[in-house]
C-alpha cells in the first residue's frame, strides 16, 4: 500500500512542475534555444547528467509504501507500520543486515578487539570476523582478485545494458527527428557522462552487496547506504527551502526596490526586525514548538516515520523563512538601479503597467544574481542542517541526513584509532551534489546571459 | 652640419613613436594598432582624433604604460626624452609618470576619489614636498587653474563640486608636478559647451606658462581646431592623416577626415515647407515641475528644487522644434513631463487639442501611441536580454492589441528596412549592435506606433559623428516621408540651429528665450543665448 510523507508530495509537486516546464520549453522557440546552449556545453551536460542520478535517486527514495505482511494469529493480511521506500527494495543486498558495530570500507573484521571465548575456553582479544559481509566473496578468496572480477562483471553489464538501450530506445525514428533529444544522441560527452555514472552505480551496488565499501558506523550498519539515503534530505533541504524563501525574497525584494516609497519602508522593516533576530534562536524556538506539540498529540501520528517528516518539512519551511532576507536585499537593490534605467522608463512611455514591466524587464534581469545566490544557498543550507543538527534542532536523529552523519562524526574523530568513514562519506556525497549544483548553474546563468561570451567546449 | 641638424631634430622631439604595434591577448592576431608613428615637439600640441574604437585611447595608454594586462605591445618604440618607455623598468617609469608625463580622464565624476577631500587628492602630487609648504603649494596651483576661492574648495569633497570644477582639480593634479607633456583623454567630452570653452582657454594659458606639450584625444574636430598645433587622424588603429593643424582644416588629404569634417557640420539636406495655419501638435502652457527638497523631518516648510519653471511653447506638425540648455537646465525633466514619466506641478499639456494631464487610464492608454519618445543612451535604452524583434514588438502589442501576429510580424519586417536594419536582426539581441544600429532599433520601436510627436533626448550625443550624421539623416528622412513632429532636446546649440523651425533656450529651469531658430541663432536679445553660442568651438580654418 502507498503511503504519502508530506514530503514526498512537494517532492512530487516539484518533479512534475520540473516536467511541466521542460514542456513548455519545447514549445517555445526561444526559451528552447536558450536551453540547448546548457546541453551543448560539455560542463552542462556532465552535470546534469550527474544531477539526474542524484535527483533520480531522492525520487525513488520518495514512492514510499507498507508492506502486506500475514499475520497467523489474526489469520488475516495487515500492513507493517514500517514505511519502506522504493530504493529500499533495490537497495537490499546493501543494508539488510548490520554488523555489531564498526568496521573499516572494505574491511572483513571489526574496527576494535574483542574478547571471544574459543572452544577450548580460552579468552582472547582479537578483531571478530564481520557477519555478513566483507568475508564473504562471490568469486575468489583473494579479495583484489574478487573486486577485479565483480567490476569485471559489472563492466559486461552495463554494456550489454546500453546495447540493448541503444538497439530499443534510440534507433527509433522518433528519437532520430526530435530535434531536442537528436544532439543529445549524437554527444559524445552525454554518453560517455551517463555511461560512467550507470558503471559506477552498478559498481556500487555490486561491490556493495558483499563489502561494506564506505565501512560501517556505531551500530554497524552500512555507511554507504546512509550516504544514499541523505540524498533525498539534502535535496530537500536545499530545493523545499529554497522555494519557500524564493517568493518572499523575489517579490518582496522587487517591490520594495521598484515601487518604494512606503512599501519599501515597509518590507525594509520587516527584514530588518526579521535580520536582528539570530535564526539559530527562530528555528530552535520552532523546532521546539513543535516537538511539544508532537509530544501532546501523539494519537495524530501513526508512526515514527511520519513524525520525522513532519520535523524535516517543518525545518525546511522555517529555513525557507528564515533566510530570505539576505537576497531580498540584494534584489532591492538591484531593481531600484533597474527602476531608473532607461528600457524600464521607455516601457513606462508605452504606458505599461508596473506589474508588466516587472516581469518582463525587472525579473530578467535580476535572475543571474537569483541562480547565484540559491546555489550558494543551496551548499549553505545543507551545512546548515548539519549545525543544527549540532544542537539537536535539526532533522530528526531517526532521519539520514549527512548532518546527522556529520554530528556523530564528532564523536568518531575524537575516538582512538579514527573513525574517518562517516565523515568522509558525508562529505564526499555532500561535495559531489554542490559542485555539480554550482556548475549547472553557472551554464545556466551563462546560457540566459546574451551577453555571455558562449563558448561550447 | 648636416649632423647638428639631426641632433637639434632630435632635441627638439620629446616624444617619438615608431611603429607601435598593439594586440589584445585572444584566439585572434589581429593587431588593435597598427604601426602608430608621430612624434610631439617640445611645447607642441597635438590631437589624436578619431570614432571610438579607433585606438586613440590605447595609443594614449601606451605611452603613459598603463595598458591592461590583456593588451600586448607586439613591436615598436616609444622613446620620451631619448629614453624607450617601453624598455625601461617600472621603478624608472613611476618616476616618468611622476615628474614628466601627466594625463587627465574623460570622467571627472569617476577620477576623483569620492572619500578623499581635494587636498588629499592633491597632496599625492606633492610627495618631496615637506608638509608646511604643501598647502601654500596646492592653493597656489588651484588658483593658476582658475579656482578663484581656492582656500575654501581646498577642504571640499568631490561632490560637492561642480563638473567643470572637477575637471580643473584633475588639471590642478596632472599639472602640480609641472610635466613635459600632458595627455588629455577627451578631458571635455562630458562638459558643457560654456565649460568646455573655460578648460580649453585653460589648459591653452597652461601651455604657454609651463612650456609643456599636450596630446589632445578627441572625438570633436571643432574642439581640437581650437587647441591644437597638428592633427593625427586615427581609423581603426592606424594613422591614416598626420598634419599641421591649418593644413589639416583648409584641405584634408584622406576621404575619411574629409567626411569626418563634413559631419562635424551637419546641414539638413532640404526642408518641407511647414503648413503653419494647422493646428498644434503639442501646446506646453506654463509648465511647472517642482521637486520636493527634503528637510528635517519636524520642519513643516518643504522647499522646493524648480526644475521646470514656467515654460510654454507650441509645436505645429511636421516641423521641429529644439529645446536647447546645458546639463541640469530642466529640458529633459520636460521631456518627462510629457510622455508623464515625472509628475507634473502646475500647467497644461496639449496634444492633438487633447490635455494628456487630465485624461484618465484608459484613454491615456490608447492615446499615448501619438506621442513616443527616443533616449539618449542607445546601449541602456535596450533591455539587454530581450532580442529586438521583442523589444520592437513591445510597444505595438500593447498600444495596438488589435492587431494579429501575422500584422504584426509584417509591420516588424517593414520598419526594419525602413531604419536601416537587415531583417534577421529581429532574432538578435542588441549587444550585437553597435551605437548607431542600436539607436536605429530604438527609433524602430517607437515608429511602429505611427506617433505624430516624437521626442529625441540628446538621441545622438553618445554616437561618434559619422554615425550621428547616419542617425539624424534617418530622422528628417522619416519627418520627410510623414510629416512627424519632433521636440528635439540638445545641448549642442549648432547642430539644433541645422534641424530645428523653432528654438527655446532653457537655463536653470527657466525659458530666456523661443523663437524662430534663425533669428534666435542670428540676432539674439540674449545674454546667455549670445553667451552659449559664442561657446560653441567652430572650426578654424
Amino acid at each position: 500500500m502507498f503511503t504519502f510523507l508530506l514530503t514526498d508530495i512537494f517532492f512530487y509537486m516539484i518533479v512534475i512542475s520540473i516536467i511541466l516546464y521542460v514542456n513548455y520549453v519545447r514549445k517555445t522557440p526561444d526559451i528552447r534555444e536558450t536551453w540547448s546552449y546548457v546541453f551543448r556545453n560539455k560542463t552542462g551536460i556532465i552535470s546534469s547528467v550527474v544531477l539526474f542520478f542524484f535527483i533520480s535517486t531522492a525520487l525513488l527514495d520518495s514512492i514510499h509504501f507498507k508492506e502486506k505482511l500475514y499475520d497467523t494469529e489474526a489469520d488475516k493480511y495487515v500492513y507493517t507500520s514500517e514505511i519502506k521506500s522504493l530504493l529500499d527494495i533495490i537497495l537490499l543486498p546493501i543494508h539488510k543486515n548490520s554488523e555489531k558495530s564498526y568496521s573499516s570500507p572494505f574491511s572483513s573484521h571489526l574496527y576494535s578487539k574483542e574478547t571471544v571465548k574459543f572452544t577450548n575456553n580460552k579468552d582472547k582479544r582479537i578483531y571478530p570476523d564481520l557477519l555478513y559481509k566483507g568475508n564473504h566473496n562471490k568469486y575468489s578468496d583473494d579479495n583484489a582478485y574478487n573486486i577485479f572480477i565483480t567490476g569485471s562483471i559489472s563492466i559486461i553489464k552495463i554494456l550489454v545494458l546500453s546495447f540493448f538501450i541503444y538497439i530499443i530506445i534510440f534507433r527509433r525514428e522518433i528519437f532520430k527527428n526530435n530535434s531536442f533529444l537528436d544532439p543529445l544522441i549524437r554527444n559524445k560527452v552525454f554518453f560517455t557522462s551517463l555511461f560512467s555514472m550507470s558503471l559506477i552505480t552498478i559498481l556500487l551496488y555490486d561491490l556493495g552487496s558483499q563489502y561494506y565499501i564506505l565501512g560501517t558506523d556505531k551500530v554497524g550498519e552500512d555507511v554507504l547506504y546512509k550516504s544514499i539515503k541523505s540524498i533525498r534530505t539534502g535535496i530537500l533541504i536545499g530545493t523545499l527551502t529554497t522555494i519557500v524563501m524564493l517568493p518572499f525574497a523575489i517579490f518582496l525584494g522587487i517591490f520594495a526596490g521598484y515601487i518604494g516609497g512606503i512599501v519599501d519602508d515597509f518590507i525594509q522593516y520587516i527584514y530588518t526586525t526579521l535580520n536582528s533576530i539570530p535564526s539559530v534562536l527562530l528555528i530552535a524556538s520552532a523546532i521546539l514548538m513543535l516537538q511539544v506539540y508532537m509530544a501532546n498529540n501523539p494519537l495524530e501520528f501513526e508512526n515514527i516515520y511520519e513524525r520525522a517528516d513532519l520535523r524535516l518539512f517543518f525545518l525546511c519551511m522555517i529555513l525557507g523563512l528564515t533566510s530570505w532576507t539576505g537576497l531580498c536585499r540584494l534584489l532591492r537593490g538591484e531593481s531600484m538601479k533597474l527602476r531608473e534605467v532607461e528600457y524600464v522608463q521607455a516601457s513606462q512611455t508605452f504606458g505599461l503597467n508596473k506589474f508588466s514591466i516587472i516581469i518582463r524587464h525587472i525579473v530578467p534581469n535580476i535572475m543571474h544574481i537569483v541562480i547565484i545566490t540559491v546555489v550558494l544557498d543551496f551548499s549553505a543550507l545543507v551545512l546548515a542542517e548539519a549545525v543544527l543538527s549540532y544542537v539537536n534542532i535539526g532533522v530528526d536523529p531517526t532521519t539520514y541526513s549527512w548532518g546527522n552523519m556529520i554530528n556523530a562524526a564528532r564523536l568518531e574523530m575524537s575516538r582512538e584509532p579514527v573513525v574517518w568513514w562517516s565523515l568522509f562519506s558525508a562529505f564526499l556525497f555532500m561535495f559531489v551534489l554542490v559542485l555539480f549544483a554550482n556548475l549547472f548553474s553557472d551554464v545556466v546563468r551563462d546560457a540566459f546571459d546574451p551577453r555571455a561570451n558562449k563558448n561550447y567546449e | 652640419m648636416h649632423l647638428t641638424r639631426e641632433l637639434i631634430k632630435i632635441m627638439n622631439n620629446l616624444l617619438k613613436i615608431k611603429n607601435l604595434c598593439l594586440n589584445i591577448k585572444s584566439n585572434s592576431d589581429e593587431e588593435i594598432l597598427k604601426n602608430i608613428s608621430f612624434e610631439i615637439k617640445k611645447s607642441e600640441v597635438v590631437s589624436l582624433i578619431g570614432e571610438s574604437g579607433s585606438g586613440k585611447s590605447l595609443t594614449a595608454l601606451s605611452i603613459i604604460r598603463l595598458l591592461e594586462k590583456s593588451c600586448k605591445i607586439k613591436k615598436g618604440e616609444i622613446i620620451f626624452s631619448g629614453k624607450n618607455i617601453l624598455r625601461i623598468e617600472e621603478k624608472e617609469m613611476r618616476m616618468i609618470r611622476k615628474k614628466d608625463i601627466s594625463m587627465i580622464f574623460q570622467e571627472p565624476m569617476r577620477s576623483l576619489n569620492p572619500v578623499m577631500s581635494i587636498r588629499d587628492q592633491l597632496k599625492e602630487s606633492y610627495m618631496d614636498y615637506n608638509s608646511k609648504d604643501i598647502n601654500q603649494e596646492i592653493i597656489k596651483n588651484l588658483i593658476s587653474v582658475g579656482i578663484k576661492d581656492a582656500d575654501r574648495v581646498i577642504n571640499l569633497y568631490p561632490h560637492q563640486l561642480s563638473g567643470g570644477m572637477k575637471q580643473r582639480v584633475m588639471i590642478a593634479m596632472a599639472i602640480a608636478c609641472k610635466p613635459k607633456l600632458l595627455i588629455a583623454d577627451e578631458p571635455t567630452t562630458s562638459l558643457d559647451v560654456t565649460i568646455q570653452k573655460q578648460v580649453l582657454d585653460l589648459l591653452i594659458e597652461l601651455k604657454e606658462r609651463l612650456n609643456m606639450a599636450i596630446l589632445f584625444i578627441t572625438h570633436d574636430l571643432s574642439v581640437a581646431s581650437q587647441i591644437s598645433d597638428k592633427i593625427i587622424v586615427m581609423k581603426s588603429g592606424e594613422i591614416i592623416e598626420s598634419n599641421p593643424s591649418n593644413i589639416f582644416f583648409q584641405n584634408p588629404e584622406n576621404l575619411y577626415s574629409q567626411s569626418l569634417l563634413e559631419s562635424s557640420s551637419y546641414k539638413r539636406k532640404l526642408k518641407k515647407n511647414i503648413n503653419s495655419e494647422s493646428s498644434d501638435v503639442l501646446d506646453v502652457k506654463n509648465l511647472k515641475v517642482f521637486f520636493k527638497e527634503k528637510n528635517s523631518i519636524l520642519s513643516r516648510n518643504f522647499s522646493y528644487i524648480k526644475a521646470v519653471d514656467d515654460v510654454s511653447f507650441k509645436i505645429k506638425p511636421g516641423s521641429t522644434h529644439a529645446i536647447v540648455g546645458e546639463s541640469g537646465s530642466g529640458k529633459t525633466t520636460i521631456a518627462k513631463a510629457i510622455m508623464g514619466l515625472s509628475h507634473v506641478t502646475s500647467g497644461n499639456i496639449k496634444i492633438c487639442n487633447k490635455n494628456v494631464l487630465t485624461m484618465n487610464g484608459l484613454e491615456k492608454r490608447n492615446f499615448r501611441k501619438n506621442y513616443q519618445m527616443i533616449f539618449q543612451d542607445p546601449f541602456s535604452s535596450l533591455n539587454p536580454r530581450m532580442r529586438v524583434g521583442a523589444i520592437i514588438k513591445e510597444g505595438l502589442c500593447f498600444l495596438r492589441p488589435e492587431l494579429d501576429t501575422k500584422d504584426v510580424d509584417k509591420i516588424l519586417y517593414e520598419i526594419i528596412k525602413n531604419v536601416g536594419l537587415d531583417e534577421s536582426s529581429l532574432g538578435k539581441y542588441p549587444h550585437q549592435f553597435s551605437g548607431g544600429q542600436r539607436q536605429r532599433i530604438a527609433i524602430a520601436r517607437v515608429l511602429v506606433l505611427n506617433p505624430k510627436l516624437l521626442i529625441c533626448d540628446e538621441p545622438t550625443s553618445s554616437l561618434d559623428v559619422t554615425v550621428q550624421k547616419q542617425v539624424l539623416d534617418l530622422l528628417m528622412e522619416i519627418q520627410d516621408k510623414t510629416n512627424i513632429s519632433y521636440l528635439f532636446i540638445s545641448h549642442d546649440i549648432k547642430l539644433i540651429s541645422n534641424i530645428s523651425d523653432t528654438i527655446s533656450v532653457m537655463h536653470k529651469g527657466k525659458m530666456v528665450e523661443s523663437g524662430i531658430t534663425s533669428d534666435i541663432i542670428n540676432n539674439t536679445a540674449n545674454d546667455y543665448t549670445r553667451n552659449l553660442l559664442q561657446s560653441v568651438p567652430q572650426i578654424k580654418k
